[in-house]
């Protein structure tokens, strides 16, 4: 890059161009839009370097451990300029998602230091965080001396910010006073209906604005469709099939999975509305789900809404942006819409998944990790990702105010953009943060096949379920 | 002389063709996937005429995977050359170790013979995961943590068993007074040993060598936990066409394809010894 395209880029991100100016002038300089966006990326990160010694650990190599996902592909794709700005090396292992918590789960048990920071999910913290395995990044960052001073933490959306903090005691409420900050969001998804207009079209149906709705969409798609199925959602014996639209519709008729009183966990699966919330998600599998629902994870779902086997799923917002793209069948057919399960509910309360940055506190590097990690957790990478690569959704509120991000989203992703406005500011975790929570919604998830199957009703089995899972927290001291 | 109705013949051949159509047709329909792009393979409803494509191969041999998400790095063919190197070198040092150890507990009495060989054997009773942790803590004492000999010393637990075991029986099958005469003749033990013994029981040794292969090449967990993802063989490296933005069905099916080919070639080569080592080794008359 010439010193003149470089001064060029600088100005720009100094704020004494307009972005229009930017690109007629790189145009005059002989600059291509693909080598534009690097240029520019390059001098978002000097704007950063310029206030703070981020060459303090020049020489050291750091190791990430990384699940093979869009959110990692952004951040290797920027990497160069977080090694050129801090002089240090970064290398990683890539795990596919199918054994990347076993690998992660084994690393850290074993106290192995190889990995110095790694890529989680909150849900995991609940476990890793009390054992000691990972480090409470508090003490990071609110040190002026570790973390840059344009980081804005306060950017970071409140309610992921919130839900990656926990106290750490069972029940305790996330994002409190007490809690640590067991780890950085860096991208999301929230739960939200995903349909195909072209089917919705041929069916004469608009998309359901709440549940009872869905159940008559669904059910009228299938009907009317002649092959494909109504409503896509998961069901395998996981938690999860739980957390992503069945947690998001649960509370959004005010239901919790467990109460807390006098600082002792019950379970709330069982109450008169859970009770008719379920009966409503079972008879709407029954009816309009998949066949072999009970297999069903993330890739059948998406699989299938992108193969046209499915007219709509109500599961993560961005499982439906990947289908909406790429070589699927429905590419470019999919609509996007916000949901709020409960007739009665003014606004959507989608349950979230964060895939977050996590430090390894068996790490020898831990405060040269934490200057990747807020570099990879910055406005700078986040605005970079969001523009150019697949990093959907950000986790800053800045970047979802930027034009160019949302022009982008809103011209090949109709819809998506007013489906995360309206979805947003309820979303957040909405499980109650205890050490069993996987044992807990494995076991919801077994119960809810078992009432799709018709092997128990629902009120008895939910009765069933909410004395199992008082004894398992009686059994482990928590109930 | 048995006699076979034309009746029967043709019940048979078409009981046989069932069979065959049933065990085959999964791996033939594999097959026709690894021509076909995703958008093909998940057509409603599936079709067995399509316009090939070799571009699943392609990707596999380039490393570069085209997804929803756009262009995805793939170490395929490292996680393949992992597992050739994984797989090879540690049968081979099974062989080495366990050929000999199985000619002493066949030929030789000594005390807790019986205990040894039941130790060793009862190292494939046990759930990996039991013993992955502890390794775990001790490879990264002894720097065998993240290495090539580390994985190749546990894959022992692996190969060592199994060789042991079938060649012992089959040690034990060939008559002690052939080695008797030869020994009369002035040769020493380890000249019956090499000339006598291991070229006698090539067949089982053979044998026990291809399954130890086939196994090791199937083992999933101990690279997972114990490596980095440049050592991972190509059980774990297959994972990688089920990606956040979709399951890459083609190149799966050309993975599987690439995978199973060097097992397959080795098992056809060896197809003589397997039946006729297995069968020896493992019937006591």
């Amino acid at each position: 890059m010439s010193e003149k395209a470089k001064d060029f880029f600088a100005a720009f991100k100094a704020g004494r161009m307009s972005r229009r100016e930017l690109m007629s002038g790189a145009g005059k300089l002989g600059v291509t839009a693909a080598s534009a966006n690097i240029m520019l990326n390059a001098a978002g990160t000097d704007a950063m370097a310029a206030d703070f010694d981020w060459m303090k650990f020049k020489g050291n190599k750091l190791h990430l451990l990384l699940n093979k996902h869009p959110y990692a592909d952004a951040m290797i794709a920027d990497l160069d300029n977080f090694k050129k700005m801090t002089g240090m090396d970064v290398t990683y292992d890539i795990f596919p998602e199918d054994v990347y918590f076993d690998k992660v789960t084994a690393a850290l048990s074993s106290k192995s230091s190889q990995y110095d920071a790694f890529m989680t999910g909150a849900y995991m913290t609940w476990t890793y965080g009390p054992a000691g395995w990972i480090e409470d990044l508090n003490a990071y960052i609110k040190d002026p001396k570790k973390t840059n001073p344009n980081y804005n933490w306060d950017d970071v959306l409140p309610g992921l910010r919130a839900s990656t903090a926990w106290n750490g005691v069972p029940g305790g409420a996330l994002g409190s006073a007490d809690a640590k900050q067991w780890c950085i969001p860096w991208g999301f998804e929230l739960n939200s209906i995903t349909y195909n207009r072209k089917m919705y079209d041929k069916a004469k149906v608009e998309p359901p604005k709440n549940m009872p709705e869905l159940l008559d969409t669904a059910a009228k798609l299938t009907k009317d469709l002649g092959g494909p199925y109504g409503i896509g959602v998961r069901g395998s014996r996981s938690w999860a099939s739980i957390h992503p639209g069945f947690l998001s519709g649960y509370a959004n008729y005010g239901q919790k999975d467990l109460t807390v009183e006098g600082g002792k966990l019950k379970a709330a699966m069982n109450t008169a509305e859970s009770k008719a919330y379920h009966k409503m998600f079972v008879s709407m599998i029954q009816d309009s789900g998949p066949k072999n629902w009970s297999t069903y994870t993330w890739y059948q779902v998406g699989t299938d809404l992108g193969a046209g086997a499915s007219a709509t799923i109500f599961d993560a917002d961005i499982l439906g942006y990947f289908m909406n793209g790429g070589d699927n069948k429905e590419k470019g057919n999919l609509g996007f819409h916000g949901f709020a399960a409960n007739p009665n509910a003014k606004a959507p309360t989608p349950n979230v998944w964060i895939w977050s940055l996590a430090m390894n506190s068996a790490g020898k590097q831990k405060d040269a990790a934490w200057y990747f990690m807020q570099w990879a957790s910055s406005t700078e990478h986040d605005m970079f990702g969001a523009r150019k690569m697949d990093f959907v959704n950000p986790v800053r509120s800045s970047v979802w105010k930027d034009e160019e991000f949302r022009g982008r989203i809103a011209k090949s992703y109709p819809g998506y953009v007013e489906q995360y406005d309206v979805s947003a500011p309820g979303s957040k975790i909405y499980f109650t943060a205890q050490p069993l929570f996987f044992d807990v919604t494995t076991q919801w998830a077994e119960t809810l096949q078992k009432m799709v199957a018709k092997q128990v009703p629902v009120d008895e089995g939910l009765d069933q379920l909410a004395a199992s899972i008082d004894k398992q927290l009686k059994d482990a001291g928590l109930g | 002389m048995e006699h076979t109705s034309p009746f029967e013949r043709i019940i048979r051949g078409v009981l046989i063709a069932a069979v065959l159509l049933f065990f085959l047709f999964p791996i033939l329909w594999i097959f026709l996937m690894s021509f076909q792009t995703n958008e093909q393979v998940l057509r409603i409803p599936p079709s067995l005429f399509f316009s090939p494509t070799t571009i699943n191969y392609t990707s596999l041999v380039t490393g570069k995977l085209q997804t929803a998400a756009g262009s995805l790095d793939l170490a395929f063919m490292r996680n393949l050359g992992n597992s050739v190197l994984l797989s090879s070198v540690s049968v081979a040092l099974a062989l080495v170790l366990g050929v000999p150890a199985a000619y002493a507990f066949a030929r030789f009495k000594f005390p807790l013979s019986e205990d040894i060989a039941f130790t060793l054997l009862s190292f494939r009773f046990a759930p990996p995961l039991l013993v992955l942790l502890p390794l775990s803590l001790y490879f990264q004492a002894i720097g065998l943590d993240d290495t090539y000999i580390g994985l190749i010393w546990v894959y022992q637990l692996i190969a060592l068993p199994l060789i042991l075991w079938i060649v012992r029986g089959y040690f034990e099958d060939i008559s002690p007074d052939i080695e008797y005469a030869y020994r009369i003749a002035g040769h020493s033990w380890l000249q019956t040993f090499t000339r006598i013994a291991i070229p006698l029981a090539r067949p089982g040794i053979a044998a026990a060598g291809l399954l130890a292969f086939i196994f090791c090449w199937n083992n999933f967990v101990f690279a997972l936990i114990l490596a980095s993802a440049d050592k991972q063989p190509v059980t774990v490296g297959a994972l990688a066409f089920v990606t956040a933005s979709g399951i890459q069905y083609g190149q799966i099916a050309a993975a599987i394809v690439l995978s199973v080919t060097p097992t397959l070639a080795l098992a056809l080569f060896a197809q003589r010894y397997l039946v006729e080592g297995l069968s020896l080794g493992a019937v006591k008359g």
